[in-house]
């Protein structure tokens, strides 16, 4: 079987799992859903462009790396030795990261619309910030989706996940923050035209990092 | 001593930084007056860093072609070596932001670099030690070393590139070679990164005899 088929085949595979148990993406849908409400009532009357950027992030990052984990969590012992006898280590490994992209994809707009109905529609350029979203979510698939796999591989430590690949989002939500808060206040393609490119590549380097490294972290 | 003048070699460079550091000539320069001198130690203990850093993920890839428990030994000791650097270059520098930018900690982007890599570092001695068995614990640390390490060069390499920084080379300040690091400077900057090189090549080098040992110790008592 070629290898894109099997890609695809991995995709399909996660989401027809992802719906037989649909508890799980609920779950994280509804962890959006109290954290943005706690927002909202924390912040009430004030909420600026900054503060709605800034907490908007905050609520996704913690979402994503909540999300993300999921993927191996209940597969490190089980369903891999299925995987493994079927397909190689790189395709998997690009196949969960494509899944993932579409799943944090879907908990970013669902936490957007959520942010845009309680905190206030007050985005200039919802076009430029669901761009954003997308760069995003590609970036926090490739680097949360080879951390998850790590973390599951490490054991059942709670904290893990969160402290291993937080600080390696740093750059990216760096550039994603400072850059959306253009996006609320009034956006130009010209001027953060770099800044698209440079998220765009930092995802790529973080997906040629796990392509190379993932058949070491499954070996056993 | 054929094997040892390494050693000698780094304790010459270090105490020449620090006296020459002290007494030798600096340009004068606003704001910066005689704080210049902590150059001597903050910039010179994060190249040192930088390469044991680099000699942890040399062994890190090491370990992942060969599985030799000693590679990993190395790789760990090289983190927690360069890690032992990086807070006594954080604390030159903590002290040299207050004297001349006003604060202990301005949220500046060398400084958030300097924060992700330290927190980066910290969560790979974590992720050591949640995993029992010394095999997989070498692997997976090997694989998240490889892979940090170069989230942690995007981060303090190009990142501030983007956006102003207080620091000299970024944001159109000219950088070091354009107006203070002078020949006099130089004379002491580059024996410095040597000699704190070879200090912690030293620090690291006893710490892996020491486990060596206890290795050796525990053989013993099987």
């Amino acid at each position: 079987m070629p290898v894109l088929s099997q890609i695809l085949e991995i995709v399909k595979l996660n989401i027809t799992l992802e719906w037989r148990q649909r508890q799980s993406i609920l779950a994280v849908l509804l962890y959006v859903l109290t954290t943005t409400y706690l927002c909202y009532l924390v912040f009430n009357g004030l909420i600026s462009s900054e503060t709605w950027n800034a907490l908007y992030w905050i609520v996704l990052i913690f979402a994503a790396v909540q999300a993300a984990f999921r993927s191996f969590q209940n597969e490190a012992d089980r369903r891999f030795l299925l995987y493994f006898s079927l397909v190689k280590p790189q395709v998997l490994i690009i196949g969960k990261t494509i899944y993932n992209f579409f799943y944090l994809l879907v908990i970013g707009l669902f936490t957007f619309l959520l942010f845009l109905f309680l905190l206030g529609n007050i985005v200039a350029d919802p076009t430029a910030f669901i761009v954003l979203l997308v760069l995003g979510s590609a970036g926090f698939a490739c680097i949360l989706t080879f951390v998850s796999g790590l973390a599951a591989k490490a054991g059942d430590n709670p904290a893990l996940p969160a402290i291993l690949s937080i600080p390696l989002l740093y750059p990216q939500v760096l550039a994603l923050s400072r850059t959306s808060i253009r996006a609320l206040t009034g956006f130009s393609w010209t001027v953060n035209g770099p800044v698209l490119l440079v998220l765009l590549l930092l995802a790529l380097v973080s997906l040629l990092l796990s392509y190379l490294l993932f058949a070491y972290l499954w070996r056993d | 001593m054929k094997t040892h003048w390494w050693k000698a070699l780094g304790v010459v460079f270090v105490l020449y930084a620090i006296v020459f550091g002290f007494l030798g000539p600096v340009p004068r320069l606003p704001i910066l007056n005689e704080t210049i001198r902590v150059l001597y130690f903050h910039v010179t203990l994060w190249f040192a860093m930088i390469i044991l850093m680099t000699a942890s993920l040399s062994y890190s890839i090491g370990y992942l072609r060969n599985n030799s428990p000693l590679r990993d030994l190395k790789a760990r000791e090289g983190a927690v070596t360069g890690m032992f650097l990086a807070t006594l270059g954080l604390l030159t520098g903590s002290l040299w932001a207050r004297f001349t930018w006003g604060a202990f900690w301005v949220n500046d982007p060398k400084l958030n670099g300097t924060a992700v890599t330290m927190l980066i570092y910290l969560a790979y001695f974590v992720l050591r030690g949640s995993v029992e068995d010394p095999q997989k614990k070498a692997r997976l640390a090997a694989v998240y070393n490889i892979f940090a390490f170069v989230m942690m060069i995007v981060f303090i390499g190009i990142l501030p590139r983007l956006t102003d920084s207080l620091h000299p080379g970024n944001g159109g300040n000219p950088g070091f070679s354009g107006y203070d690091l002078n020949s006099d400077m130089r004379m002491i900057f580059y024996p410095a990164v040597i000699g704190w090189t070879l200090i912690g090549v030293w620090i690291m080098n006893i710490k892996i005899r020491y486990t060596k040992l206890i290795w050796k110790q525990n053989e013993h008592l099987d």
